[in-house]
């Protein structure tokens, strides 16, 4: 490889406000050791499982395993834990983020300390797991497997959403209801596990900390609607942070509500991500390729600047009726509501709601292609994106690709494939705006 | 009332339904019943009985090429899925009226809208199933299955009572008991049946009414007891456990290599057989706690015990317990590559299994007959080693 990929991560139009991302990160491994040395629990978490705010309510301290194990492979030092886990039985094409942290505990174990030189000081010993069935399998079996090197109390619990074609009047009120029990579930289990009782009144605030925070961020993608681009995409997957490792914080309050100043300016002063942007891309779904983040910037040098994700960018605000006022029943009404997103459309039309969110970025975003990345062992991302994409094509002519390689392992990964083949999805893109422009 | 005429009995009856896979479905939808594919061990089967419903179990083919799925399923997920969706891309399914997915694992889900979209089965419908074991559990999965029954209902343009429903009950419970005897006839040294037929029996039975299927396994059963002989004694006695396998290469293979396959946990195999549904005055509560609880999938989340060796008590004693009782001197795990819950079961359930003196061997597989030759010396090594 010619160039560096830590040089090469940071775009020159990243704005100021996620520059500050990084201490945010550092401070996240950080900030668990130094509360578990004072007493308090800390416990193994995934993105997206709906409790964010009930840690944060009964001051546990989240660690986000994936997110750790992005870390490393951001950092280029993942394939000593998934190494480590292969050699502990582990198939080669179980969920890299999982492999690493497997790898990661099983080393620890194995050393009876900390991984030497681990990535941001490593993950601290956890007081508790919790696993969850929300996006994937891997989520809860994972930490099922941690049992072989760690003997740490484990809860997981299910998120459950109907299918599409579900009647929602039907099937509401007990998926609702089942949620709210996995929810009340979870609490009692935290209750007895730190001896404390969840207070609703910091629940509620909690709450309503995090619904502020993704307000402002969606906000913040409805800025980047205008021409041109505003934001790189490489600043979504940093601004992402707060938004979900930080939910329920008032620092992810005011993470968002700077950058949306930010943007605003740059909206206002007609500022783009790069100097002439030709073609405005979506990158449709798939984890981003952590690995080799800069690839965005070698779009960009060809004039296409990636203006949306479906990716790392999960809910749009949503409305819980108002005569909900248990804060647990409220989280269970937001998860349904979070989760149903959009299937009206899907039913009318396309049959999926993905495919949905992904037709009106299109239209809003004025998109001219689409972009997914197969990341080889997430499974939960990437399986059904070439059914998303064909879908698509139903609805609108845009061109589209799908990249293949790894959310983690670069064993396989060819930069000058990849080179090739987005050279010539641009072309092709080129040629789709000659022939509608005409 | 289905016909409970049967085509074939016995062993022959076997080799030529198993043969000639789908042809008694399709012969009974050409005189009008209604067939329902579905897959895995977690649509309950006995509201298609109910209902005068052919249930169908859905199968790959190991030995036919994916030539048709590419073009909609990534390469990176369960080939079963994969191979399965291939043939009804070549209107291999054709006689099937509907589809219904429970959601077992993340792939099984997935497919439910692409195979839905892309085929347009007159009937279809989705079961979560909760992967959780709480008590909360139990009553969202009732509600799911009134659901489904309602739906299915409306299909069928009649109601389900709770007589013909406890009818059938009691028709699967017998069906379970006699795949159970059957089953039995392989714990004596030699076994007095060979793995290859068995799995042939249970792939055959996915596709029959059970009325049939109960004929077929009783005759069965009559025919081996009375032959005397069987496969004979070979120097080893095989438990396989893993999920789906519904071709007999793979057993074939193993019996080749000198070892007789006596036990199994398979998804097609004993997995959905080992414990009856309860009968209960409302015949739903039996069998919510059924197939929510006694099903052992690795897909299903057993709340974590006080020690590590209890968890994995939980989670795979029930094989032990028939290892030693079949007196089994190896055990295959296979699981179906880019499974996730089982690769991610498969260090536990090896370590398990060493630990109580059996060896293991773990094989990856990729559902195909074209890559079984690659599994051929491991197993060979590993027959050698423990016989
Ligand atoms: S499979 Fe995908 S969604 Fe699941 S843990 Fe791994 S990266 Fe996350
Ligand atoms: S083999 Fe595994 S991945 Fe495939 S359908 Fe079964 S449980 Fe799902």
């Amino acid at each position: 490889m010619s160039e560096k990929p830590a040089e090469k991560t940071t775009s020159t139009k990243a704005t100021e406000t996620v520059k500050k991302v990084r201490a945010i990160v550092r401070g996240l491994y950080q900030n668990a050791r130094e509360a578990k040395e004072k007493g308090q629990f800390t416990a193994y978490t995934m993105t997206a499982c709906q409790y964010e705010e009930i840690l944060n309510a009964m001051d546990i301290v989240p660690v986000w395993t994936e997110n750790y194990a992005g870390l490393t492979a951001a950092k280029r030092d993942a394939e000593r834990f998934v190494l480590k886990a292969e050699a502990e039985g582990y198939s080669n094409v179980i969920c890299g983020y999982v492999r690493v942290g497997l790898g990661f505990d099983a080393l620890r174990k194995e050393m009876g300390k900390t991984p030497e030189n681990a990535p941001d000081g490593g993950m601290v010993m956890p007081d508790l797991l919790l696993g969850c069935g929300s996006a994937c399998d891997p989520r809860f079996k994972w930490y099922q497997a941690l049992g072989r090197y760690m003997n740490v109390p484990t809860y997981s619990f299910d998120v459950i959403w109907p299918p599409v074609d579900a009647d929602l009047d039907e099937v509401r009120n007990y998926y609702i209801r089942y949620q709210r029990e996995q929810f009340q579930g979870l609490v009692d289990f935290l209750e007895r596990q730190t001896k404390k009782k969840l207070s609703h009144d910091r629940l509620w605030e909690a709450i309503s900390r995090s619904n502020a925070t993704w307000r402002k961020w969606w906000e913040v993608d409805q800025l980047r609607k205008a021409i041109p681009s505003p934001m790189p995409t490489e600043d979504h997957y940093n601004a992402m942070v707060p938004g979900f490792y930080c939910c329920g914080t008032q620092l992810a309050v005011d993470f968002y509500e700077e950058l949306y100043n930010e943007v605003k300016q740059r909206v206002d002063n007609k500022i783009g991500v790069v100097p002439e942007e030709k073609y405005r891309l979506l990158f449709g779904g798939g984890l981003p390729p952590w690995h080799t983040m800069w690839i965005f910037n070698y779009f960009e040098t060809l004039g296409a600047v990636f203006v949306m994700e479906n990716a790392y960018r999960i809910y749009d605000p949503v409305e819980v009726p108002s005569h909900v006022k248990d804060p647990l029943d409220y989280l269970a009404w937001r998860t349904f509501l979070r989760w149903t997103q959009r299937y009206d459309m899907a039913k009318k039309r396309s049959g999926i709601a993905t495919v949905e969110r992904l037709l009106e970025y299109i239209e809003d975003y004025r998109i001219d292609g689409v972009v997914t990345h197969a990341t080889k062992s997430c499974r939960a991302t990437t399986v059904g994106q070439i059914d998303w994409l064909h879908r698509l094509n139903e609805y609108t002519n845009i061109p589209s690709m799908q990249l293949i390689s790894d959310i983690i392992d670069v064993r396989d990964y060819s930069e000058a494939q990849w080179k090739a083949q987005i050279d010539a999805f641009v072309e092709a893109v080129e040629a789709h705006k000659r022939r509608t422009a005409r | 009332m289905m016909t409970t005429e049967l085509k074939r009995t016995g062993l022959a009856g076997v080799e030529e339904l198993y043969q000639r896979r789908g042809q008694r479905a399709r012969e009974l939808s050409e005189q009008g019943a209604k067939v329902i594919g579905y897959f895995c061990c977690y649509v309950p089967v006995e509201f298609f009985t109910a209902l005068e419903m052919l249930p169908y179990r859905i199968q790959g083919g190991v030995n036919e090429p994916i030539t048709e799925a590419d073009a909609y399923l990534e390469t990176i997920m369960c080939p079963f899925i994969r191979s399965a969706f291939d043939l009804a891309l070549k209107n291999r399914y054709d006689f099937l009226d509907g589809l219904v997915v429970p959601h077992t694992c993340d792939t099984v889900q997935r497919i439910y809208d692409i195979w839905k979209y892309y085929r347009k089965p007159a009937y279809s419908h989705f079961i979560n199933v909760p992967h959780m074991l709480q008590p909360s559990s139990y009553e969202f999965f009732k509600q799911e299955l009134l659901t489904f029954r309602k739906s299915l209902e409306e299909f069928a343009g009649r109601k389900m009572t709770d007589e013909a429903l406890t009818e059938a009950v009691r028709l699967h419970n017998e069906n379970r008991a006699l795949v159970r005897q059957l089953y039995d006839l392989r714990k004596p040294d030699p076994p007095l049946t060979s793995g290859v037929e068995i799995l042939k029996t249970m792939v055959t039975g996915m596709g029959l009414p059970v009325l049939e299927y109960n004929e077929l396994l009783r005759s069965v059963i009559r025919e081996i007891r009375e032959r005397g002989g069987g496969p004979g004694k070979k120097p080893a006695r095989i438990l396989i456990y893993g999920s789906v396998i519904d071709d007999i290469s793979f057993i074939q293979l193993i019996e080749d290599s000198g070892a007789n396959v006596v036990m199994d946990d398979l998804s097609t195999g004993l997995r959905g057989f080992w414990h009856d549904v309860e009968p209960t005055p409302d015949p739903l509560d039996g069998i919510v706690n059924r197939y929510l609880d006694k099903i052992y999938c690795p897909r299903t989340y057993r709340p974590q015990a006080e020690t590590q060796e209890k968890d994995l008590d939980n989670r795979f004693g029930y094989v032990y317990k028939s290892a030693a009782d079949f007196q089994v001197n190896g055990v295959i795990l296979y699981v179906i590559r880019f499974c996730d819950t089982y690769e991610l079961d498969a260090p536990d359930f090896k370590s398990y299994f060493q630990k109580k003196g059996f060896p293991v061997l773990y094989l990856e597989d990729d559902y195909s007959a074209g890559t079984l030759g690659q599994l051929k010396t491991r197993v060979q090594a590993f027959i050698e080693m423990i016989a």
